[in-house]
């Protein structure tokens, strides 16, 4: 068997055809693990005796009757704020550091159901935000690509842990960017789903509103794999949207040919100026689209910053009152980044929040409007490659929009696809989105852009291996 | 970066309100960080009829209606 990174459907294909174990692919990310997790932090708890006892659960499984979902025996990561039953979860905060779970989140349990292996419990920033922290009882994530830069997050662990195939997939969850930031800057792709479409029961709150609980893996298809066993109402999340889940996978292979995608030029030339090799992989994507046989027109909305100012004062006041109490008995317990999270919803008024609400509204119905002609939107997903970790700004949430909250406030679903890389050797990557419960469609056009792009055939350094044919 | 726009009495007064109790030095780096977030709060603020409600007015589920 080759020591090289098998994505999920190929893994899901080798052991339906009886030439891969369940247990032998569990040993290989084990294996790198123990060779790279030194370096990667990508781990708050590794459960190897989890993942073996998984393993060998999954491999009688399916010598007795075949695999039960395309996930049977694939070893995965969660993001240590998804409850885990008899597991440390810790939301990365001293907060929690002996907190175990009488029961599975539901996205866990999903997973579980699927027949994952379970293999741990991956880096975040403390509950979900503010991150890059020093100051917490385990290290930050460090990216592949090079461990002085930073992973983004707040799902960095998932990040690091895909791109370097410690797991085949991983969920992160999603209240700003906190999937498709750490896809973009790992190399992975990552798809934030439609507001509802995934259960929170059980997943620790960034912020009630703009929470979303999401897929991250090497391919659009694995991320499809995993969406298609997540998905699905849950009595246990009042948000939970109860309506029929399509097949995810359907349109992977159909390519582009006409669909209508709407490029929002506006946001990475204006608003927020990219780096080169960002709009250099926007404009391939148009070329690519172009190419397929798509049809590209321009989209118009308002400035980026209106939907980030929003966007700020909601998740900021709902993820102030989520952690009040801790905050003002144990403030010391937090890091600074997180503390600094908190004491900002304090400079927030009432009328801020009911404003940001009101003019989200506003913002909902003029993305939809601009949604109703295209079946994707284009644009950028993070404005560069990955800064050093230890050059993040303090403020960096206030000083400037951000490209991947909108569709957190909208609740639309995007994806974070990788687009080359640039000058320092990192990643880069393009954003697509569409209407609600129009993950279909994304994954689709995703697909499609990633199928004829050579950006899939490249691993980090770090892990020695050749460039795929 | 915008200026601080708020002295200290009124930040430490903010703070308090919230439960809060910073030192000075704290309170004078969130007094830079206000400044960002009066930017933004202006940005939220419009000409806007009192019909334009909240995105988070709700209507009942089927379900739940008396009959």
């Amino acid at each position: 068997m080759s020591t090289d990174i098998l994505t999920i459907s190929a893994a899901a294909a080798l052991i339906k055809a009886g030439k891969l174990s369940p247990v032998e692919l569990t040993e290989m990310c084990l294996a790198r693990v123990k060779a790279y997790e030194p370096e990667l932090h990508a781990f708050v708890t590794l459960t190897e005796d989890r993942a073996r006892a998984d393993a060998k659960k999954a491999e009688a499984q399916i010598k007795a009757s075949g695999p039960t979902s395309p996930l049977h025996g694939i070893p995965i990561g969660l993001k240590d704020i998804i409850d885990t039953k008899g597991i440390l979860t810790t939301c990365q905060s001293a907060h929690n550091i002996g907190n175990v779970p009488d029961t599975d989140a539901t996205c866990a349990a999903a997973l579980d159901a699927a027949g994952t292996v379970l293999m741990g419990k991956l880096t975040t920033h403390e509950f979900a935000d503010g991150g890059p922290s020093f100051d917490l009882p385990w290290p930050p994530s460090r990216n592949p690509w090079n461990t002085q830069r930073f992973t983004a997050g707040s799902s960095s662990g998932t990040g690091a842990a895909v791109a370097a195939g410690l797991v085949l997939g991983g969920l992160g969850t999603d209240t700003g960017g906190s999937i498709r930031g750490p896809a973009a800057l790992c190399g992975i792709v990552g798809l934030k789903p439609t507001y509802g479409l995934v259960s929170r029961a059980g997943v620790a709150p960034a912020a009630y509103s703009l929470d979303h609980i999401g897929p991250m893996a090497w391919t659009t298809e694995d991320c499809a794999l995993m969406l298609q066993a997540l998905a699905g109402h849950d009595p246990a999340d009042p948000a939970s949207a109860n309506r029929p889940v399509p097949d995810y996978t359907a349109g992977l292979g159909k390519g582009a040919k006409g669909l209508k995608v709407g490029v929002l030029s506006r946001w990475h030339e204006t608003d927020r100026p990219v780096a080169p090799a960002v709009k250099a992989g926007i404009d391939a994507a148009i070329a690519t689209y172009e190419s397929l046989g798509a049809e590209i027109v321009e989209i118009k909305l308002s400035a980026m910053q209106e939907y980030t100012a929003a966007g700020f004062f909601i998740s900021t006041v709902e993820r102030g009152a989520a952690y009040e109490r801790m905050m003002l008995k144990n403030p010391e317990k937090f890091g600074q980044r997180y503390r600094d999270r908190l004491v900002f919803a304090a400079l927030c008024t009432g009328m801020d929040y009911v404003q940001a609400l009101r003019r989200r509204r506003e913002l909902i119905a003029e993305m939809a409007a601009a949604m109703a002609g295209v079946d994707v939107v284009l644009t950028a997903g993070n404005p560069d490659e990955a800064p050093p970790i230890d050059q993040v700004p303090r403020w960096d949430n206030l000083d400037k929009p951000n490209f991947t909250m909108a569709f957190n406030l909208t609740g639309m679903p995007a994806i974070s696809v990788p687009s080359g890389f640039g000058p320092n050797g990192l990643p880069v990557a393009i954003q697509l989105a569409a209407r609600p419960f129009g993950e279909a469609v994304l994954l689709q056009a995703a697909h499609a852009f990633e199928q004829a792009t050579p950006w899939r055939q490249r691993r980090p350094a770090m892990l020695g291996l050749a460039e795929a044919a | 970066m915008p200026n601080p726009i708020a002295s200290e009495a009124e930040m430490s007064a903010f703070l308090a309100r919230a439960g809060f109790s910073l030192t000075p030095e704290q309170v004078a780096e969130y007094a830079e960080a206000y400044g960002y977030i009066v930017e933004m709060s202006a940005r939220i603020r419009g000409e806007r009829s009192y019909m334009a409600e909240p995105a988070h007015i709700f209507s009942f589920p089927t379900e739940e209606v008396a009959r």
